[in-house]
This record gives structure tokens, sequence and C-alpha cells, in this order.
């Protein structure tokens, strides 16, 4: 552990700070130090005040996104041996996001925004339990499995300049998670979902930009997703098939 | 929530798109360079071949597809771009100043077009 | 009291990441695109004011300004056609019965397709005006 790496962090206290500022560490690295290793280090080691959000250490509970070097990454899926050449790491919490504390994003607007999609299976007609399981086949399960990938990180809210200009829209994330289920072949709910894409907060907002793809730690590709929610949409302004769902739960 | 008009604005941007990137650089390279340059020295024999094909009702329709379309997708970019560079102005006045220019000097072409010939 | 802060997305948001200049570089490619159009509608007006106006306007194809802006438009126009083919398969999602035709392959086909749409043009147009000349 004889070599260190400098690590730039924003820290934003709001009890203390009116804005955030840096505060520079030095961090012993090995080749397969990550980045929130580095943290945990830090916070225990340099300054046990620093907060930050992690759990799995795998990529997989999508808790510790945070901005590296001014790109969306997840901590624990990027190492300090990438940053190597550059000699230093910047990191703050997402761009895009209110800072709630230091590398803390408060991601509020993002989970109202996937609660909103009705994200779960819409069926006409319940199946008695007689007909036994919905099958599937392999071809229509791949037609929405990559978008069921999510892991609701944050990442391609934090590398999406349109929503950083309007938080009302509702964002890579949370359309491709209703694009997820308007694709599943037993799921009947397009016609809900349609009433919130169709608007100008729905797809309408996005411009494919494309970083949403390119930051994604699981390959999801959302912004994908969100175009071909386009051609939905754009087939939906002429069959008009959109049901909007206050509409119908008072009918 | 309310129904976005995008879609329209979309469509001809997407179909303008799709004809740029199938014939753009060739039809830039022709109207281009072919004409004012390789062909310069027989300007006559370029306007009477010109003016047969634009004589044509399929060649007007096909010369006003790609005027019109063009028109559509770049001014859908142009229109996006000022959003995301924080010009601020009325959408209302951006929405007329871009769409209906292009819808404006597509219909002027048309006229155009149409006196060819006649 | 406790606020989160809030950062405003500043003007100049796309010049410090490279993914988002190569956005607005793909954007930008309608602005020269767009001149071109302009520039062919003025050609199309000339053509139908007759032989005299339509040759003044050949000459004008030959300035140096022109010639740039064709440059440009030709430039812009091949990055657009790139741009433009690696975003489709995102797009069109084809079905067989059996299977799910590859984004690759859809992409190779269009990109086929663009070359050659472009290069057939330039041949047709070439066999079209240099016949009418002989």
């Amino acid at each position: 552990m004889s070599q260190t790496i400098r690590i730039q962090l924003e820290r934003y206290r709001p009890e203390e700070d009116s804005e955030p500022w840096q505060q520079t560490v030095e961090v012993p690295y090995h080749r397969d130090t990550s980045v929130l290793d580095a943290l945990n280090y830090i916070k225990d080691h340099v300054d046990p005040s620093l907060s930050y959000r992690w759990s799995c250490r795998m990529a997989i509970c999508g808790s510790c996104g945070v901005m590296i070097n001014d790109e969306p990454r997840l901590g624990c899926k990027t190492f300090l041996r990438e940053y190597l050449d550059a000699g230093e790491l910047r990191v703050r919490a997402m761009d895009n996001f209110p800072i709630e504390r230091d590398l803390i994003a408060d991601i509020g607007g993002l989970v109202g925004h996937i609660e909103s999609v009705d994200p779960f299976l819409i069926v006409d007609a319940e199946r008695p339990l007689s007909e036994g399981e919905n099958l599937q086949t392999p071809l229509q399960l791949e037609r929405y499995e990559a978008f069921s990938e999510c892991i609701n990180c944050g990442l391609c809210y934090a590398a999406c300049p349109q929503f950083g200009r309007n938080p009302q829209f509702l964002g890579p994330a949370a359309i491709t998670l209703a694009q997820r289920y308007n694709l599943d072949s037993r799921d009947d709910g397009t016609p809900r979902r349609l009433a919130y894409l169709n608007a100008e907060e729905g797809v309408w907002s996005c411009t494919f930009v494309g970083y949403c793809s390119e930051v994604c730690p699981k390959a999801v590709d959302p912004a994908a997703a969100i175009n071909q929610g386009k051609v939905s949409s754009t087939l939906d302004f002429v069959q008009r098939r959109a049901v909007d769902p206050v509409s119908t739960e008072d009918g | 929530m309310r129904r976005s008009n995008e879609p329209i604005a979309w469509s001809l941007f997407g179909a303008g798109g799709m004809l740029l990137a199938f014939v753009g650089p060739g039809l830039i390279v022709v109207t281009g360079l072919l004409l004012g340059v390789l062909l310069a020295d027989q300007p006559a024999s370029v306007y009477e071949s010109l003016l047969r094909w634009l004589s044509h009702p399929l060649g007007k329709l096909l010369m006003l597809s790609v005027v019109a379309l063009s028109l559509y997708h770049t001014c859908h970019r142009l229109y996006h771009a000022t959003h995301d560079l924080h010009l601020r102005a009325p959408n209302a006045l951006m929405l007329v100043l871009f769409y209906g220019g292009a819808t404006v000097l597509s219909g002027i072409t048309a006229v155009v077009l149409w006196s060819i010939g006649a | 009291m406790a606020e989160p802060y809030v950062k405003r997305q500043p003007a100049g948001w796309w010049l410090k990441n490279p993914a988002y200049r190569r956005y607005m570089l793909r954007e930008a490619t309608a602005l020269p695109l767009f001149a071109y159009t302009l520039l062919l509608i003025t050609g199309v007006y000339r053509l139908s004011q007759g032989e005299e106006a339509f040759t003044q306007w050949l000459v004008m194809l030959r300035s140096p300004w022109c010639v740039t802006l064709h440059v440009v438009a030709l430039a812009a126009a091949l990055l657009h056609a790139w741009t433009w083919l690696q975003l489709v398969p995102k797009i069109l999602v084809v079905h067989t019965n059996r299977l799910r035709v590859s984004g690759t392959l859809i992409k190779r086909v269009h990109q086929l397709g663009a070359l050659l749409g472009s290069v057939g043009l330039v041949v047709l147009a070439w066999l079209f005006l240099a016949q009418g000349g002989s």
C-alpha cells in the first residue's frame, strides 16, 4: 500500500454549508480498490463525517451512484486503477438531482416517476388458476428482457440533460420500465401507460442524446426503450388507444 | 397528462432524417459540386436536362419531397437546439418560426415547381 | 432548516462532457444542411425563371462561398448519415416467427442502402446530365 491517489470530494452539509465545497484526500490503492472501497477507507480512516450511500458492493443494489470525473458511475463498479493516468479523481453527488448531503443525491423525483407509470402487470380479465401458468415464449421474453434489468440506480438521470433541465420529464428509467410492461405479452396495460408516455413530459422530452445508455451499468439501453416508445406514441396519435387511468377508475 | 403534438413534428423529422441519411451526401455532391464545378462548361445542356426533369410531375414530386423533408428535419433539430442552448424565447414564437418557416418555404417551393414547364 | 442543495443546469452544460459535445455536433449538422436546402430552393427558383437566370445561379455555385458551404454540408451530411444509422437498430426492432433480427444486421443493411443510395444518385445524375450534353 505504498502508492496513493488523490481524491477530490464535493462536500455539502446542509446544517453548516450554504453551498458545496471541495475536500482533497490521499487514498492508498491496490489494483482492485474500487471507488466505493476508497470512500469506505476515507470514512474509516480520514473523515468519519463523510456521507454516501452504498449497500451490496456488486452492482446490483444501485445505491452507490456518484459522479466520477464528471461521469455518472457506480462507485462499486469503478476502480481507482482506471484513473492512474488522470492522477486524480473528482467525486460528487449525481448531477441533476438535489444534493441531500455530501455524495448523497435526493432521488425522490426518480422514485416518484417510477411509481407513476404503473410498473406492474395489468390484465383485463383475471385468469383462473385452473388455466395454469401464463406461458411466454423465449422470443416474447427477449422483447422486453433487457429493459427489465434496471436497478434504479439513477445514473441515467444524472446523464440526461433533458431531465436536468426539466425534472418533470419522466426520464430514462421510468419510461424504460413502462416500455418493459408495454412489451410484455402478458400485459394489457398499454392504453393506461400511453396516457403518460404521450405527454410532453413523457417520451417527447427526449432528444436522443443517448448518454443514458452509455452510462447504464446493466446495459439496459434506456435510449432504445424511450425511442421505441416514441414510435408507439406516434402510432397512438392516430389510433387513440390511450386511456386516462383517472377517468377509468371513476367509471 | 396532455397528449403532445410532437408525433407530427417527429414523423416529419424522422422521414427527413432517413432521406438525408440515404441520399443526402449524394444529393449535395450532385447539386452543389457536380452542377457548379464539373459541368461548368455546359450550362445550356444542364439547364435543358433539369428543365425536362422538373417538368415531369414525378420529378416535381421528388424535388418537393427532398426540399420539404429536409426543411422539417433541420428545423426540428434547430428548434430543439434553441432549447438545449437555453435561448430564452417564447415557445409559441419558436414553434411558429421553425415549423412555420419550414412549411412556408415548402409551400413556396411547391408553387415554384408547379410553374416549371407549365 | 436543512435543505437539499439544488444546482441549476448551466447554459454551457454540453461543453464539459465529450458525450454531450458529440450530441451537439450531431444536432449541429442541421445548420449547414438547412443552408444547403435554402440554396437548393434558390436553384429551383432560378431554373423556373429561365436559362439566363439559371446560368447565373450555376456561376454563383463556383464562388468560394458556395463551394465552402457545399463542402461543409457534405461533411455534415456524412456525419448525419453515420450517426443516424447508428441509432436505427435501437428504434427498429424486427422479428421473424422464430428470432429477433440482430441490431448489427439491421444497421449494416441500412448502411449499405445509404451507400448505394448516395453513390447511385451521383452515378445516375452524371449519366443523365452528361447525356444531355452529348
